[in-house]
């Protein structure tokens, strides 16, 4: 997460378009990425991805520095994610949390499940979608909760809380693939 | 730190972003409590598997395709200058001198008896103040918009093929006070009294 972007963003708002496609070619992977975890979708996350950069070619200018590149366009694909789940009516409620979470998750189960891509897949398909923003960002991205939060543009605390309770989901619905021996 | 907390940073020794005294709380607190580690461990594997997954972008066609589109769009301010410049300057002052030599005309001919006629498309005829004033090109309609409400302005003419808008003053006590604040504001390249 350098920000050797930053003088990126003032070409392009001039309408730079070499330096448009040289911020497409440093982040079109972790957003690519980030899209896709949340749209399990190739086609629909390449138009999103698309979409992403359409709209950081109109409003590059509105780029104030006060966030990294990296996070402000971030914040970009998190937004357009949002407005997608809403039009097809996806969208779960904020911060949405199962009454029933077991304190008591099985964590050797747990660690064995998280060594499979599948079921680790599979659990985090079983998040909501804030829950799945967030542990997207922090896991895909390695970005700090201070940047979760510019992101998703909720106070830290609230990200700290949605960390919370999406790894304890994890880690349930993980100890449960094992316990359950469920197939990957 | 409660556990709860200490927890909800586990995520984030997991991807290496806690730093100073957080960082040294959580690793303390894993050091000393083994379902913590567990946890740990199972969080770093998760991330991980995730970060070792496959995922391939669009890549060169995604940006042909980007490039491709963006011929038809430029961005907001897109070739515009980062200050007027002096051709800009002048071709304004020009605008303003046309602008009050048409005013002047138009006065003359009102005060006539001569019967003419009126344009459909004809200004609002405005009984209090009015300034007529060129916005910087890169303005937005939003940040116009809050001036005149701000300003308590409304728009009676214009714009202008020279881009000059007549604004109403709705508190002519409050004339000086808002021909100051345009001629301060930003957005606001020119202001002159019609």
């Amino acid at each position: 997460m350098n920000d050797t972007l930053s003088p990126l963003l003032p070409r392009v708002a001039k309408g730079d378009k070499a330096a448009l496609a040289e911020l497409y070619r440093a982040l079109e992977t972790p957003l690519y990425r980030f899209i896709y975890s949340r749209l399990n979708d190739p086609h629909e996350s390449a138009d999103l991805l698309h979409d992403v950069f359409m709209e950081v070619w109109r409003v590059a200018d509105r780029f104030e520095g006060r966030s990294k590149v990296t996070t402000w366009v971030f914040g970009i694909a998190y937004r357009k994610v949002i407005d997608r789940f809403r039009k097809a009516s996806k969208v779960d409620l904020p911060g949405e949390m199962p009454e029933n979470i077991d304190e008591n998750a099985n964590t050797e189960a747990s660690l064995l499940a998280a060594q499979e891509a599948g079921h680790v897949r599979h659990c985090i398909g079983e998040l909501s979608e804030e829950h799945r923003a967030a542990i997207s960002l922090a896991f895909y991205q390695d970005m700090s909760y201070g940047q979760i939060a510019e992101v998703t543009n909720v106070p830290e605390g609230t990200i700290k809380t949605r960390i919370y309770h999406a790894k304890k989901l994890l880690m349930r619905c993980l100890g449960g693939r094992v316990d359950r021996g469920a197939m990957a | 730190m409660t556990r709860q907390e200490i927890e909800a940073l586990l995520p984030f020794l997991a991807n290496g972003t806690l730093e100073g005294e957080e960082l040294r709380e959580v690793e303390a607190a894993v050091a000393g409590d083994s379902v913590l580690a567990q946890e740990l461990a199972a969080l770093t594997a998760m991330r991980e598997g995730m970060q070792s997954e496959l995922a391939a972008g669009p890549g060169e066609l995604g940006l042909a395709r980007l490039m491709r589109d963006v011929e038809g769009q430029p961005p907001k301010v897109a070739n515009l200058p980062e200050a007027p410049s002096s051709w800009s300057r002048v071709w304004q002052a020009a605008a303003v001198i046309v602008f009050f030599a048409l005013a002047v005309q138009s006065f003359y001919l009102w005060q006539s008896d001569t019967p003419g006629y009126q344009l459909a498309g004809d200004e609002a005829v405005v009984s209090g103040p009015v300034l007529v004033v060129a916005f910087d090109p890169g303005a937005t309609e939003a940040d116009i918009r809050a001036l005149l409400l701000d300003l308590e302005l409304e728009i009676v003419g214009g714009p202008s093929a020279l881009g000059l808008y007549r604004l109403a003053v709705f508190n002519p006590d409050a004339l000086d006070a808002v021909r100051a604040a345009l001629g301060a504001a930003t957005i606001v390249e020119s202001v002159t009294d019609e």
